[in-house]
């Protein structure tokens, strides 16, 4: 009764009659209707990429450029993506399958391996799927830009492809690697680090020595040259494909069950655009818990103003890893403010979404708050006050993580000035991502109102573009804080007044962070005189009517 | 202190479930402190405690849901979890879950068949007939109401072979007749030669066992036969060693 082929039969039927069940569900109009909205979003992308790729021929030194560093810095991407995937398979990742399934199908005496391997084989196909377009996409517009290539668009496409294709599966390798092993997250977390600090090293570093993830990149410029080598590289990936996938049947059960809900729960949310519902969720699939016993004991002092004393506890019982993301996510940060100093204009964009993550997790009282409705519905004074005072404390915390951006600044840029612009474009950026994540959590308190917008019968594409328009509004903000770093180049760069130019724009950002404190404020006495306004502007229009 | 009966210590060749020094815990909270123990083949056990007492988290890491932090668990002297355990055990969880896509009927066949059970139809048509779910047999068990959705977890429990039978708070959300069905099951499983380990409040379930294990704060608390105790007042108090001492800890 116990061999592991029991019920496998059983279960391929059924996978094949559901596999049918699905097939004569489907919605014919709506699958093609997601086909044309994928491909319009796709091939605007495209359309974005290559206006941002350009078409002017590179240069010979150019050229040179790209065949020595492309190797390195395709392999930094990989190294990431490994990073990611092994962090991923520590946590329980990458596979989530239906909570039944769980239940009935890995409790059965059925070889775990015959139940899992196929999500894995699935998982691995959509990651170098995924990979492949990215990376054909890339290497044909590349391809566009290099003067006399012997290679034809295609032949660029498809190294480009392959390369993709091996950096999406690493991500799926990495994970099922580490979690089918099991493991420990700190050895991961370890091993994921050196092998980053190594690709950075060989990236940065002027060295000859080759990078962990150097094939990968070296793959894509095979239109350029043959490195016989890389197919070694290649080889070894796809053992390492098949022995993830023959690990899949050792993968925790508790792990899976775990994920079974939650991904699906995060998949819908992501839909909503419902970014607090993500960052609970995306907790709880890393098991990012509250530590039970705070840090310290919050003084009596900071706890004379009862809000103001949560927020400081609330702090207190913040995991490590959490506050190390923060740290890390603000040197990225910083990074980009770097690369945006030095031309590069978009970073800042990069930085701006960077920060409203930080800005995110230190709001955690506010959103707490912001949780429990019916808690605050109930207190004896305006939700707007008490949503005022927790910023307070978010604030404070995020600007002792300004020292380590402060450092990979000068490190950047080892000038007597760098310092001190630091600080000055860092606390109000920072303070930016704060104002963004505060904004974020505040729009999902209900409404005292009711819904201001009833009754406004807005058509769907409207309301569609509403939705979209309040999703982007909080990371805008926080991009917008870290726009004085571009007043700072533009002084630097014309010669003008530079500490004038960016201390004016500084002075805009102090303003637009003084309204949005302004807004939680006075977010519902808003929302009561615009619907009361609404309905005497309906009453006015009815006894002009009659 | 653990008050034991003389009868808990089941040597573990013969243990059809033994826990060994079992624990869990969730980032720095403690769900499980070290748990001992061991369940003869054929005993029908309560498991009683407050909420957050550790009892679904002991139940889980029997049935191989949830890895332990410390010690193991064997099932008729496999590791819990592993192929032979999963063959020899059944569980039935507090929170039902179905397919989205699949009838009772087809659950039934899944379930049964997972297990290597072909002649499943009969059976199961009896175990329907028994909770009154025939009639529902073709309709989707994920729109049931809490307490069909119980009898259909019940169902899906019992269609398959098992020797040892894990359950976590049956009777929550059934009716009368929905309960009796249940104990007949249970009473039935044990005749069969099964283990049956239920948490429950259940004081008609738990009037029918030889054996109550309690747990308090994630320990163990009580750990004996029912004779001599207060049946009635062990499951209200869950304190049967008069550890509580109404302290906040």
């Amino acid at each position: 009764m116990t061999s592991p082929t029991i019920g496998v039969q059983a279960l391929r039927a059924m996978r094949n009659d559901r596999r049918r069940h699905r097939v004569a569900d489907l919605e014919w109009f709506d699958s093609l209707y997601k086909v044309y909205i994928t491909a319009f979003v796709g091939g605007t992308a495209i359309l974005f990429l290559s206006g941002l790729a350009g078409d002017e021929p590179l240069t010979a030194s150019q050229l040179s450029n790209l065949s020595a560093h492309t190797p390195h810095v395709i392999g930094l991407l990989a190294a990431i993506v490994v990073f990611l995937g092994l962090r991923s398979g520590a946590n329980g990742g990458p596979i989530a399958v239906e909570e039944p399934e769980v239940r009935h199908v890995l409790l059965a005496p059925i070889d775990h391996g015959a139940v899992l391997r196929h999500p894995a084989i699935q998982r691995l196909r959509t990651f170098a799927f995924s990979g492949a377009m990215a990376g054909g996409i890339a290497n044909q517009l590349l391809g566009r830009r290099v003067p006399d290539a012997s290679a034809n668009l295609v032949v660029f496409a498809f190294w480009g492809a392959i390369a993709g294709a091996l950096l999406g599966m690493l991500f799926i390798i990495a994970a099922l690697i580490v979690h089918g092993l099991g493991i420990a997250r700190w050895l991961t977390t370890a091993l994921a680090t050196v092998l980053a600090g190594w690709q950075v090293a060989v990236t940065f570093g002027n060295t000859n020595i080759a990078g962990p993830f150097d094939t990968i990149g070296s793959i894509s410029l095979w239109w350029l040259r043959n490195s016989y080598i890389d197919i070694v590289g290649v080889a070894a990936i796809l053992i390492l494909a098949a022995v993830a996938v023959l690990l899949a049947g050792r993968l925790s059960l508790e792990a899976l069950s775990r994920r079974s809900s939650l991904v699906s729960q995060m998949k819908f949310a992501v839909t909503l655009q419902d970014i607090r519902t993500v960052v609970l969720l995306r907790r709880q699939l890393s098991q990012e818990h509250m530590r039970v016993k705070p840090w310290v004991k919050v003084p009596r002092a900071l706890r004379r103003d009862v809000v103001v004393g949560r927020g400081f506890r609330s702090m207190a019982h913040f995991p490590l890893r959490r506050v190390i993301r923060m740290q890390l996510l603000t040197i990225a940060a910083a990074g980009a403010l770097v690369a945006a100093w030095n031309g590069t204009t978009p970073a800042i964009v990069v930085a701006g979404i960077l920060l409203f993550v930080v800005g995110l997790d230190a709001v955690e009282p506010l959103s707490q708050e912001v949780d429990q409705p019916n808690r605050t519905d109930a207190l004896p004074f305006e939700r707007g006050l008490l949503m005022t005072k927790h910023l307070f404390v978010p604030a404070l915390f995020v600007v002792p993580f300004i020292f380590a951006g402060v450092v990979v600044a000068y490190i950047a840029e080892p000038h007597a000035n760098t310092i001190s612009y630091a600080f000055l474009l860092g606390i109000p950026a920072l303070l930016g991502g704060v104002a963004g994540a505060a904004i974020n959590a505040v729009k999902g308190a209900p409404d005292p109102a009711g819904g201001a917008n009833q009754g406004l019968s807005l058509p769907p594409e409207v309301a569609g573009m509403t939705t979209m328009v309040r999703a982007i509004i909080p990371p805008a903000i926080s991009v917008i804080a870290c726009a004085p770093v571009m007043a700072l180049r533009h002084g630097f760069e014309s010669g003008t007044d530079m500490l004038g130019n960016t201390l004016r724009a500084i002075g805009g950002v102090v303003i637009l962070l003084v309204l949005v404190a302004g807004w939680v404020r006075q977010r519902d006495a808003i929302h009561v005189w615009f619907r009361s306004a609404q309905n005497a502007s309906k009453q006015s229009s009815t006894v002009k009517g009659n | 202190m653990v008050r034991t009966h003389t009868n808990v210590h089941t040597p573990v060749e013969h243990a059809a479930l033994h826990v060994d020094d079992v624990s869990k815990t969730y980032g720095d909270a403690p769900a499980l402190n070290p748990v001992t123990i061991s369940i003869a083949k054929g005993e029908r056990v309560a498991l009683i405690g407050h909420n957050g007492s550790g009892k679904t988290t002991l139940i889980r890491i029997a049935s191989g849901l949830l890895d332990t932090t410390t010690g193991g668990v064997k099932i008729n002297g496999h590791e819990a979890g592993s192929l032979p355990a999963r063959a020899s055990l059944s569980f039935i969880a507090d929170q039902p879950t179905f397919y989205d896509d699949l009838t009772l009927w087809e659950h039934l066949e899944y379930v049964a068949r997972l297990h290597g059970i072909e002649e499943w139809e009969q059976p199961a048509a009896d175990l329907l007939g028994h909770l009154g779910l025939y009639d529902r047999a073709d309709d989707m068990p994920n729109r049931f109401s809490r307490g069909l959705k119980q009898k259909a977890a019940i169902a899906l429990g019992f269609i398959r072979p098992f020797d040892v039978l894990l359950v976590d708070e049956p009777f929550v959300g059934l009716d009368a007749s929905g309960k009796e069905a249940l104990l007949e099951l249970l009473a039935s499983a044990s005749e069969d030669g099964a283990t049956v380990v239920v948490a429950t409040h259940e004081l008609s379930f738990v009037h029918t066992v030889e054996r109550i294990i309690a747990l308090r704060d994630g320990r163990l608390v009580y750990d004996g036969d029912t004779a001599g105790i207060n049946v009635d007042g062990l499951v209200r108090t869950e304190d049967p060693a008069g550890e509580h001492d109404g302290e906040r800890h």
